[in-house]
């Protein structure tokens, strides 16, 4: 399928999900189920799509095992700052350190 | 609110670069913003076009991550209530994150004015509402320059640097800050470990396994916290 139509297709049910309880007024309330799962949706849903990117596409163990250290590294910082940009702020430079040690070492 | 257009404009900028380095056309990652207009749910969504999962792959993870959007929606529809339909249409096409954060939080000042007995109450919540659209309007701006910039710079980066990574360590790093109770951690390792498990599913399908798997391990483990 066409890249493009695909988004417009996303964007059409991310609006949906706006628009919903707001369309139909405030005598509806937010489903039970929905309340119940909204905490852990985005946590879960980005694990998930996060450790297929860590894993896929490497073609090497050695590189799988550099990034995992890096998402260790990353960890560690948001754990510490408490600020989710610090994932990528530390978690980049230990990769880039790990690839020249294993890769150009 | 300059906190929030600083932090939006960081978000989008690495959100741009993640887009441009994806192998999605430069074009289609950049309209993620102006139709998902959610930063987990684009870079997830361009993510998985790039890695050629199946568009229902794609579709549902974004109304997945995109699904809490249906609670902001429920909290604003009584604010918004008795103001006209192109209004809210307008008003709920630029619901996100930082500005439900801007606008509940002038709401609520509002509110609490109203019942102190201070002010002009009809005047507050017109006031309201368009702190509300203003402020939104302006995150939106930021959003989209910032995406088209960082997706301007991204192809002219090396490719040692490997920036395709930006994306799994930037959703690491919201994982880590929202997943705050025992649950949440249960469910989102859950969800990572059957997502690696299934990669060798075709199209990409055992996403939507793992995030099933998750939900179910938190929503479990969250009972038994009780």
């Amino acid at each position: 399928m066409n890249p493009y139509l695909v988004v417009l297709t996303a964007g059409v049910a991310s609006y949906a999900c706006r628009l919903s309880l707001v369309a139909l007024g405030h005598r509806t309330g937010t489903p039970a189920l929905l309340e119940r799962v909204a905490p852990f949706v985005v946590p879960v849903t980005f694990a998930a799509v996060a450790a297929g990117g860590v894993v896929a596409g490497t073609g090497s163990a050695a590189l799988v095992a550099a990034r995992s250290v890096a998402v260790a590294v990353a960890v560690v910082a948001v754990r510490r700052t408490g600020r989710s940009h610090a994932a990528v702020a530390a978690g980049m430079p230990a990769l880039w350190a790990l690839d020249a040690l294993i890769f150009r070492t | 609110m300059a906190p929030w257009l600083a932090g939006m404009g960081l978000y989008a900028l690495v959100v741009g670069v993640s887009g441009a380095t994806s192998g999605v056309p430069g074009p289609a990652a950049w309209l993620t913003g102006p139709t998902i207009y959610s930063g987990g749910a684009q870079v997830a969504a361009v993510d998985l076009i790039g890695s050629g999962a199946a568009p229902a792959v794609v579709v549902a993870s974004v109304l997945a991550i995109n699904a809490r959007l249906i609670v902001y929606s429920g909290a604003m529809a009584r604010h918004w209530a008795g103001r006209p339909r192109w209004w809210r249409a307008l008003a709920a096409y630029l619901l996100v994150d930082p500005s439900f954060a801007v606008g509940l939080d002038r709401y609520g000042r509002a509110a609490d004015g109203a019942r102190d007995g201070g002010g002009d109450r009809a005047g507050d919540r017109d006031a309201a509402h368009a702190h509300y659209l203003g402020g939104a309007v302006a995150l939106w701006l930021v959003w989209l320059c910032a995406l088209a910039a960082g997706a301007t710079l991204g192809p002219r980066l090396p490719a040692g640097l490997h920036l395709e990574f930006v994306i799994p360590l930037f959703l690491t790093g919201e994982v880590v800050r929202r997943a705050a109770t025992p649950a949440s951690v249960l469910g989102a390792a859950a969800a990572a470990v059957v997502a690696v498990a299934g990669l060798a599913v075709p199209l990409r399908l055992g996403l939507l396994v793992s995030i099933a798997a998750g939900l179910a391990v938190a929503l479990t483990a969250s009972r038994e916290e009780r």
